[in-house]
């Protein structure tokens, strides 16, 4: 006698494209985008300023580093984990970047290999910490973000290091490539490196082995266990490659001002782990998309940009971006509850 | 729906502001950008340059970075003023190469760049509203010099050796030091990065260190009261001079633990950078640099209106 | 012929638990061996262990004749050993297909993508060679229990193991996917695959089993064939053995009043119309088996889950308890199973966790801590109770177990509840500390209190109740008084299923 199929299923049955519209994440990213769209034409009423193009480009730029740093955190914050030293970690992987290319007159390409490198490193002992230590994640990275700012101002001697020796430095976050083709849209590179960046890590997190485990473990991670991964292998490795997007961060900031500020950074981290979280990801894992991060990074940039366009006092601009923070959570705890 | 409720009132209240905002859409409008806008100083600064405002019926913003570190936030703060298209702008850099290629911007579009507190390293500032640190330091080491009898060993601490405000202050005191008070001793010179504790360590070390030594000169309102609180732990009595105010420093002068300290005058920066920004609106020539004044302040000209007015708590 | 698994004089212990002492146990091709026994007989810790997640003290595992060591999960794979938990282990965020084949997903291009299209038509294959119709892209999250643990099994068998092991898989099954499991175990039979069964469910047994291994108090008792040995039979050897302290002969019936009374409690799928009633100075036995939904009732009757619909009576008098605090008020009080969890402050001393039920009675202008009040009660409770700690200010979780149970009691004693619910009150302690448990019980119910008294081990019931109420699946399948209550009509009462019919 076969069993009553739908029965079986035990799922509410939505078919096809209303399913894939309706379907919590889907409607999670929508409502974020919803955000974005409203706050752009929103801001555009509120001042003329707001919509032209020097001023979307200002955006734009503003957005890079963090929306890399928050990228970053997105990987580390699936799993179910955090990590506090993201800010620290970028600014010393651009002083490291300048000892290479300042102190010791290396080429370019190797300054750029050696603050991935770094951010890599550190990742990983980040992940060794949580994984191998068992250390709670919150409390490894903490402790690696102070160790990582004491070494900043140690090694950098607590002055900032210019980068104006090696010529073409500046090009990697200020040139802009695509002004080359099309002159009148000089996006600067860094949003360019940015949206590529963007682009590798949602594929690296839905189409590999990487990005699958980063999901499973934030879920379950002990039926990960049970299911024979080697847990502690991959959770190292995910810390390890958020630390080299850390060091991509590192390389868009010191390109930008062209220098590296070793007490810059603290406090990074936590814009970034805002950007993660009203992007629609959940701080206790097992979910996230990094797209919805980048539309996290860029309600922050434009919230603060318009707010500042609009002149409002940049006191209540700090409290604004907290209510914001407070309500998004707040909006993703009750979809949360409903589905 | 509760985001459909949230954004009703924001565009509420965003109408409400954004329709004041246009309603100044003809004024002059000159933007401030600082180093920083928690501390008291700046503050200063920003009242300054509010009465420089309201003196020329100009609009002016003020703002700047939540710590002096976060120079990559202060273009962006520069790049949002520029897009609102200004008709001048006032900027104290925290980083003097990061600013340029904004400021060159700010250049082409004929908008008039005054520089005040930290200078720029180029020619693009029509003028720097800037206190003499080199004059002042030296002052204070005259000061120093006079309380002491003219002789003895003196310490130094000074808040960092990059920024152009700690080069001066220390040069300035030294060389005068050395020029004029040839029987002053500096014995050490340490640097606490402005952190209270962090000058309270050092003063303390200092004085452990030598045991003649008749006075301490805090080059920053932090190293002040960070070595004055060094001092009172130690309970040696030594001249403390300290620099600019702060409520802290005041006590201290009151109480007799210091000795005095030389004020700039913040509220006078704030409003030269006005004043400056309008007289070349109006095509006046502006001298180089504006020397915004310093004065030597203690227990007993304190309270007088001139020196109270430039002091803040 | 070899048997597929072959373990002899296997032992594993924890600290302070001895969960199997040289067990044996054989597994020969195609055929569906059940293991039987209590709740703690050591079935889930043996079949763990086979399946690489402990690994052994003692002892031998031989696969085909050959010794193997099994030290993860892995190497079970490896050895093909399938295992499905008892409890899910599944990744609710992931889909089912992607949870079926989780680290050993299908690679695409440059073998660093994953190929999900492969991915989902093989989980599609499995899923309709077990009949069972679930979208292998949907969320396991949005499941149904029942499709869970059909998910459980297709990832069990998608390993294509010689040998799989099944621990209480029908556990939210109905009947029809039940036929549907058997059916799967009927084809993997035919195909020389290995099963071990772990069910309490003695009808299942008559069913699917060839043969049948009791386990009892994590040692090896028999192996016998299902179809020649009766229910009965099995249930004697699962619980018999002889009473080492004899229950304490005459005890009074209790004629005290009604302390408490419940009629027609309905409170989620554990609590289905139950109703009983409580008398001063008695002590009432709830047993049954784990997942009888005697804690669940305990649970309703003191506020800390909803109630669906049914009556409480506290004193005769009609209560309304939606929180703990209201079940407080009327004076009930709840010992949880698991005192660590819900039972102690256990970074807190020893003082603090005694008054915490009742820190109003400590405060002076409300607010204030009147630490000096706070010392004497603990220090009458430490006399009274015979709380071995170096003082009242020891941190708790420094002490054992025992002592432990006897501050949670402690705290409930400060409260002055009348009716009290002792949740297995002796897990995890030692014998002489569960003798003085005991003592303690007894003078609480000739105090005058009215105790409801939770327990899997039945020679506890046995010794301690004056009444004993049984649970099966939610329900009270029966009632007895102290001199017609045998460990055999217990154990009868604790399996008797709303489906079973006369085996």
């Amino acid at each position: 006698m076969q069993p009553d199929s739908s029965a079986l299923t035990g799922q509410r049955r939505l078919t096809g494209l209303r399913a894939r519209i309706f379907s919590p994440t889907a409607l999670q990213k929508l409502l974020a985008f919803a955000s974005l769209i409203l706050l752009l034409v929103f801001f555009s009423f509120a001042s003329p300023a707001f919509m032209q193009m020097d001023n979307i480009l200002g955006i734009l730029q503003a957005t890079a580093v963090n929306g890399v740093l928050a990228i970053a955190s997105t990987f580390v914050i699936i799993t179910g984990g955090i990590d506090l030293s993201v800010g620290t970690l970028m600014t010393f992987t651009a002083v490291i970047c300048g000892v290479f290319l300042t102190y010791w007159h290396l080429p370019m390409w190797l300054g750029v290999l050696a603050a991935i490198g770094t951010g890599a490193i550190c990742g990983t002992i980040s992940g060794t910490l949580t994984a191998k230590m068992k250390i709670p994640p919150f409390i490894a990275t903490l402790g690696m973000m102070l160790l990582l700012k004491g070494l900043s101002l140690v090694v950098s001697a607590d002055k900032p290091i210019y980068l104006t020796d090696t010529e073409n430095f500046y090009m990697i976050s200020q040139d802009s490539l695509i002004g080359y083709l099309v002159p009148s849209l000089p996006i600067p590179n860094a949003v360019l490196i940015l949206f590529f960046l963007a682009i590798m890590s949602s594929v690296t997190l839905n189409r590999t082995a990487l990005g699958r485990y980063t999901f499973a473990l934030g879920s379950n991670e002990e039926a990960v266990r049970l299911s024979g991964v080697n847990v502690d292998r991959w959770k190292i490795a995910i810390y390890g490659l958020g630390g080299a997007i850390c060091g991509i961060a590192g390389l868009l900031i010191a390109s930008r001002l062209n220098s590296a500020q070793p007490a810059l950074g603290q406090g990074y981290e936590l814009e970034a782990i805002a950007a993660v979280v009203i992007g629609g990801t959940s701080l206790s894992g097992g979910s996230g998309t990094i797209l919805g991060t980048i539309i996290g990074a860029f309600i922050m940039s434009v919230l603060t940009n318009g707010l500042r366009i609009m002149s409002v006092a940049q006191e209540w601009q700090i409290v604004v971006t907290g209510l914001i923070i407070i309500l998004a959570v707040y909006a993703d705890i009750l979809r949360r509850r409903k589905s | 729906m509760l985001n459909r409720k949230l954004f009703g009132v924001v565009i509420g209240v965003g109408a409400l502001v954004g329709g004041a905002n246009l309603a100044h859409a003809d004024e002059v409008y000159i933007p401030l950008i600082s180093k920083g806008f928690q501390h008291q100083f700046w503050q200063a600064v920003k009242a300054g340059a509010e009465q420089g405002a309201k003196e020329h019926k100009v609009r002016i913003t003020f703002e700047g970075p939540e710590t002096e570190a976060m120079v990559d936030k202060q273009i962006d703060m520069l790049s949002a003023a520029l897009a609102k298209k200004p008709q001048a702008l006032g900027i104290a850099a925290l980083d003097s190469k990061a600013a340029i290629p904004l400021l060159r911007r700010a250049q082409a579009a004929k908008i008039p760049v005054i520089a005040f507190d930290s200078g720029v390293d180029s020619d693009i500032p029509l003028t720097t509203c800037s206190t003499d640190n080199l004059a002042a330091a030296a002052l204070a080491a005259d000061k120093m010099a006079e309380a002491i009898g003219n002789a003895g060993e003196v310490g130094v601490i000074v808040h960092d050796q990059t920024s152009r405000t700690g080069i001066d202050r220390r040069d300035g005191f030294l060389n005068e030091m050395k020029s004029k008070h040839p029987n002053v001793k500096i014995v050490s010179v340490q640097y606490g990065g402005g952190d209270h504790l962090k000058s309270a360590e050092i003063a303390k070390a200092m004085i452990q260190a030598n045991p003649n030594l008749k006075g301490i000169f805090g080059a920053n309102e932090g190293s002040a009261e960070g070595a004055a609180i060094g001092v009172k732990e130690s309970g040696k009595k030594l001249v403390l001079i300290g620099y600019d105010s702060g409520k802290e420093q005041k006590d201290d002068i009151n109480s007799g633990l210091m000795a005095g300290a030389i004020t700039q005058n913040p509220i006078g920066i704030g409003k030269c950078v006005v004043d400056s920004a309008v007289k070349a609106l109006k095509g006046e020539k502006l001298p180089k640099k504006v020397d915004t004044g310093f004065y030597w302040y203690d227990k007993s000209n304190m309270n007088d209106p001139k020196i109270a007015a430039v002091l803040y708590d | 012929m070899t048997p597929l698994i072959s373990v002899k004089k296997l032992s594993k212990s924890f600290p302070g638990v001895r969960a199997l002492h040289d067990v044996q146990f054989d597994l020969v091709e195609g055929e569906v061996h059940a293991l039987m026994g209590e709740n703690g007989a050591g079935k889930s810790t043996l079949m763990k262990v086979l399946a690489g997640v402990y690994t052994r003290d003692s002892g031998e595992i031989l696969l085909g004749g050959q010794p193997v060591q099994l030290q993860s999960p892995r190497d079970a794979q490896a050895a093909g050993i399938g295992i499905i938990h008892q409890e899910l282990q599944l990744m609710n965020h992931l889909t089912v297909a992607q949870n079926i084949f989780i680290g050993r997903e299908p690679r695409g291009r440059l073998g660093l993508f994953l190929d999900e299209d492969k991915l989902n038509a093989q989980a599609r294959e499995i899923l309709s060679r077990m009949h069972v119709n679930i979208d292998p892209r949907a969320m396991v999250g949005n499941l149904t229990v029942a499709s869970q643990q059909m998910v459980e099994i297709a990832k069990a068998l998608s390993f294509d193991s010689r040998v799989l092991i099944m621990d209480e898989p029908t556990s939210a099954l109905n009947d029809a996917e039940i036929a549907e499991l058997f059916r799967i175990i009927r084809e993997l039979k035919q195909r020389g695959v290995g099963v071990v069964y772990i069910s309490h469910k003695m009808d299942e047994l008559k069913q699917i089993a060839d043969r049948v291994t009791v386990l009892r108090d994590g040692e090896y008792v028999a192996t016998v064939a299902a179809a020649d040995t009766s229910v009965e039979a099995i249930i004697g050897m699962m619980v018999g053995r002889t009473l080492s302290d004899v229950a304490p002969a005459g005890r009074a019936a209790s004629q005290g009043e009604i302390a408490l009374e419940v009629r027609n409690l309905h409170a989620g799928p554990l609590v289905r119309d139950v109703s009983f009633t409580l008398r001063k100075g008695e002590i009432l036995g709830f047993a049954g088996l784990m997942g009888a939904g005697r804690t669940e009732v305990a649970r309703a009757v003191f506020g800390a889950d909803p109630v669906e619909s049914g009556e409480i009576f506290v004193k005769g008098a009609k209560a309304s308890i939606r929180t703990p605090s209201d079940a407080v008020a009327h004076g009930i009080g709840y010992l949880s199973e698991d005192r660590k969890r819900f039972g102690l402050a256990t970074g807190m001393d020893v003082e603090s966790n005694i008054v915490m039920s009742n820190l109003r009675n400590f405060l002076s202008l409300n607010f204030f801590l009147r630490r000096a009040r706070m010392r004497r009660r603990a220090s009458h409770f430490i006399n009274l109770l015979a709380i071995r700690t170096p003082s009242a200010a020891q941190q708790v979780r420094l002490l054992s177990g025992g002592n432990q149970q006897k501050i949670v009691i402690a705290k409930w004693l400060e409260r002055d509840c009348d009716v009290l619910f002792f949740d297995e009150p002796t897990r995890g302690i030692d014998v002489g500390a569960k003798s003085e448990i005991y003592k303690l019980l007894r003078s609480l119910a000739d105090e005058g209190k009215a105790i409801v008294m939770i327990s899997s081990e039945l020679p506890e019931i046995l010794r301690m109740s004056d009444r004993v109420v049984v649970m099966c699946e939610g329900r009270i399948t029966g009632e007895l008084p102290a001199e017609q209550a045998t460990q055999e009509r217990i154990m009868h009462l604790a399996t008797q299923r709303q489906t079973l019919k006369a085996a």
